[in-house]
């Protein structure tokens, strides 16, 4: 089994082109191993959305190495690379982040439907395992929009793991919560970091759950500035 | 998510669900299109059937007529002499072997009947009256399975024995006569013949109620002079609209004259044909304003949905399901959109038939709605449905997720 989960090497990212472009990252050496539970901190404007795209392979890299899982991107065209990143990568984002057409279970299910293609009695029993792990076993018939901001996120969650990935990347995700609701999401994360060793990379404003977790990455104007392991 | 259907159509299913309002407006706006189509069209058909049908209720399919004398100059073009060729006045003449070219069409596959006439000019005298009339020699059994005679009689019944003779209503009042009357017919150059009238008919044109004398083959024959012979043949046909083809086949190989009613009533057949294009015409704008309708309502749901589009293509969905998450729905709307048109379309004429009436009440014409009609329209709105989402499909799949989920 591979050992990095993540591996990136000089990646560089520019947007825009001739005298307009400007490079928003410039040279990123990363790696993460599995089971690593990391905080991405940094100002706004620093490139973690950026960063954080890149690695969610929502886009692509200017230059420079991205391994996922052992497997290396620029290999990959589109349509393999939208498959890689349905099967290995999570995503939580920091709001809206269910489609209210479905209930909090259909949800859970998405990720497996869209890989599979048609439902079966198989995804309906994992999305329920998971939604009793994060504590709406009883709420998996609800509508995703008449669950409160917290549950959202828990149901996210439990969706974002449902393909059991390799690496789940949360953007902010407690962003929009109150402190009791985002220590709960927080907890949920570290608890499936522990028990299932899922690979956790959360970019986060507050210093407060920053420093929660093992490891902090410090991103200001597109270098990592500092990256320390805490114990 | 109870049925097992593919992933697109559970999204597309639940996409409209969700945006009850917006698809219940535009499925009616498609329901109302389809019906002024499909209403349209049931009118239409209903209509020109009606026409043709009672055009041909006194009109043979396909008439065969001997080959018209023409004039033979011996000097064919001596270039000094001065010639003037004058057109043959047509003497009533008999079609040559006329019994064995009546089986042999008899056993045309197209051909539903066949009935031989002789025909030609006379005068109906009674009393102080006289009218120029048309003597028709029938066979009657054959005649009224190409022209329904039976069923179109007021009076009497359709018999044509020696000394019989079936007549029009309008003959009849001019004449003052009635069933069991007598009757002479007198031809120009001096025979005639005393009939008794067994039958009135009305045919639903003047004209010919006033014209048309039957009496029996023979009789006709005899008065006529052309005994043994009959001076047209009529046909009837299965399909209607082959009556030009089939005449010009049978021109070809018989060497008749074959008049077809397509060319015989040219201008009623233009006129059909125009109210038909015309019609195509306005279906065709009423598709395209439902099919702009549809896209304008998708692209509208393509923008409101763009985080979710995102986010779906986060979790692994490719544009080609994204494309087809929205075509599905514009197809969905379509055809159910065409259910309810179809529903529509039908109470409207149902509707139409209780309200247009015939002045002495009875149905004006009838009008069915076939459900070829109704599949057909359903089938066109689908297409034109997923047609109309193919813009709107392609800016969902090409949605770039990163600003899709920044939004």
């Amino acid at each position: 089994m591979q050992e990095h989960v993540l591996h990136l090497q000089g990646i560089r990212k520019c947007y825009g082109s001739g005298d307009l472009q400007t490079e928003i990252l410039h040279g990123i050496d990363l790696r993460l191993q599995r089971g690593e539970f990391a905080a991405l901190i940094g100002p706004s404007g620093s490139g973690k959305s950026t960063l954080l795209n890149l690695i969610g392979l929502l886009d692509r890299p200017s230059s420079g190495k991205l391994e996922i899982d052992g497997e290396d991107i620029a290999r990959l065209d589109d349509a393999e690379l939208t498959r890689l990143r349905g099967q290995r990568i999570g995503f939580v984002f920091q709001h809206h982040n269910l489609i209210p057409a479905f209930t909090a279970e259909e949800n859970v299910a998405m990720p497996m439907l869209v890989a599979r293609g048609r439902p079966d009695r198989d995804m309906f029993e994992t999305a329920g395992r998971l939604l009793e792990q994060v504590g709406l076993g009883e709420r998996k018939q609800y509508l995703a929009n008449r669950l409160s901001g917290g549950q959202q996120q828990r149901v996210a969650i439990a969706r974002a793991l449902a393909m059991n990935p390799a690496l789940v990347l949360a953007d902010e995700p407690t962003g929009n919560l109150d402190t009791h609701s985002a220590d709960e999401v927080f907890s949920l994360m570290r608890e499936f970091n522990r028990h299932q060793a899922t690979t956790f990379l959360i970019v986060t404003h507050d210093p407060r759950l920053a420093a929660r977790c093992d490891r902090i990455i410090e991103l200001i104007d597109g270098h990592i500035a500092a990256d320390s392991q805490l114990t | 998510m109870k049925a097992w259907l593919p992933f697109e159509w559970i999204a597309a299913w639940r996409f409209l669900r969700e945006g009850r309002m917006q698809s219940l407006l535009i499925i009616v706006g498609v329901g109302v299109g389809v019906a002024v189509i499909v209403f349209m069209s049931a009118l239409l058909s209903g209509l020109q059937d009606n026409l043709i049908k009672r055009t041909l209720s006194s009109q043979p399919h396909i008439t065969l007529l001997p080959v018209e004398e023409v004039a033979r100059p011996q000097q064919a073009s001596a270039a000094n002499t001065a010639l003037r060729l004058q057109k043959n006045a047509q003497r009533l003449r008999t079609i040559d072997q006329w019994q064995t070219l009546r089986d042999r069409l008899q056993g045309w596959p197209e051909i539903a009947a066949v009935s031989p006439v002789a025909s030609g000019p006379a005068f109906a005298i009674r009393g102080e009256a006289s009218k120029a009339i048309t003597v028709l020699g029938i066979e009657p059994e054959r005649y009224n399975r190409v022209i329904a005679l039976t069923e179109r009689l007021t009076a009497g019944q359709l018999r044509v024995g020696a000394g019989e003779a079936v007549i029009g209503i309008e003959l009849a009042k001019d004449l003052g006569a009635e069933v069991g009357d007598k009757l002479r017919l007198s031809v120009a150059d001096g025979r005639s013949e005393t009939l008794t009238i067994t039958g009135l008919f009305d045919l639903g044109n003047k004209g010919v109620n006033a014209r048309n004398v039957y009496v029996g083959l023979r009789t006709a024959q005899s008065l006529l002079d052309l005994v043994g012979g009959v001076s047209s043949i009529d046909l009837a046909l299965h399909d209607l609209d082959l009556a030009e083809q089939l005449a010009r086949r049978i021109a070809g190989e018989t060497g008749l004259t074959a008049d077809s009613w397509i060319k015989t009533n040219a201008q009623f057949v233009t006129a059909l044909t125009s109210q038909r294009v015309s019609s195509n015409v306005i279906r065709f704008f009423i598709a395209l304003s439902v099919a702009f309708g549809i896209a304008s309502v998708l692209v509208v749901s393509v923008i409101q949905r763009s985080k979710e589009i995102g986010i779906l293509r986060a979790m692994g969905a490719t544009q080609a399901q994204m494309l087809r998450i929205f075509l599905l729905q514009g197809g969905i709307v379509g055809f159910f959109g065409s259910l309810l048109g179809s529903l529509l379309a039908w109470s409207l004429l149902v509707l139409w038939q209780l309200l247009a009436r015939n002045p002495d009440g009875t149905a004006m014409f009838v009008i069915s709605v076939e459900p070829g009609l109704v599949l057909t329209a359903a089938g066109g709105a689908s297409v034109v449905g997923i047609l109309a989402a193919l813009l709107p499909a392609r800016r969902a799949a090409q949605l770039d997720p990163v600003v899709a989920i920044r939004g």
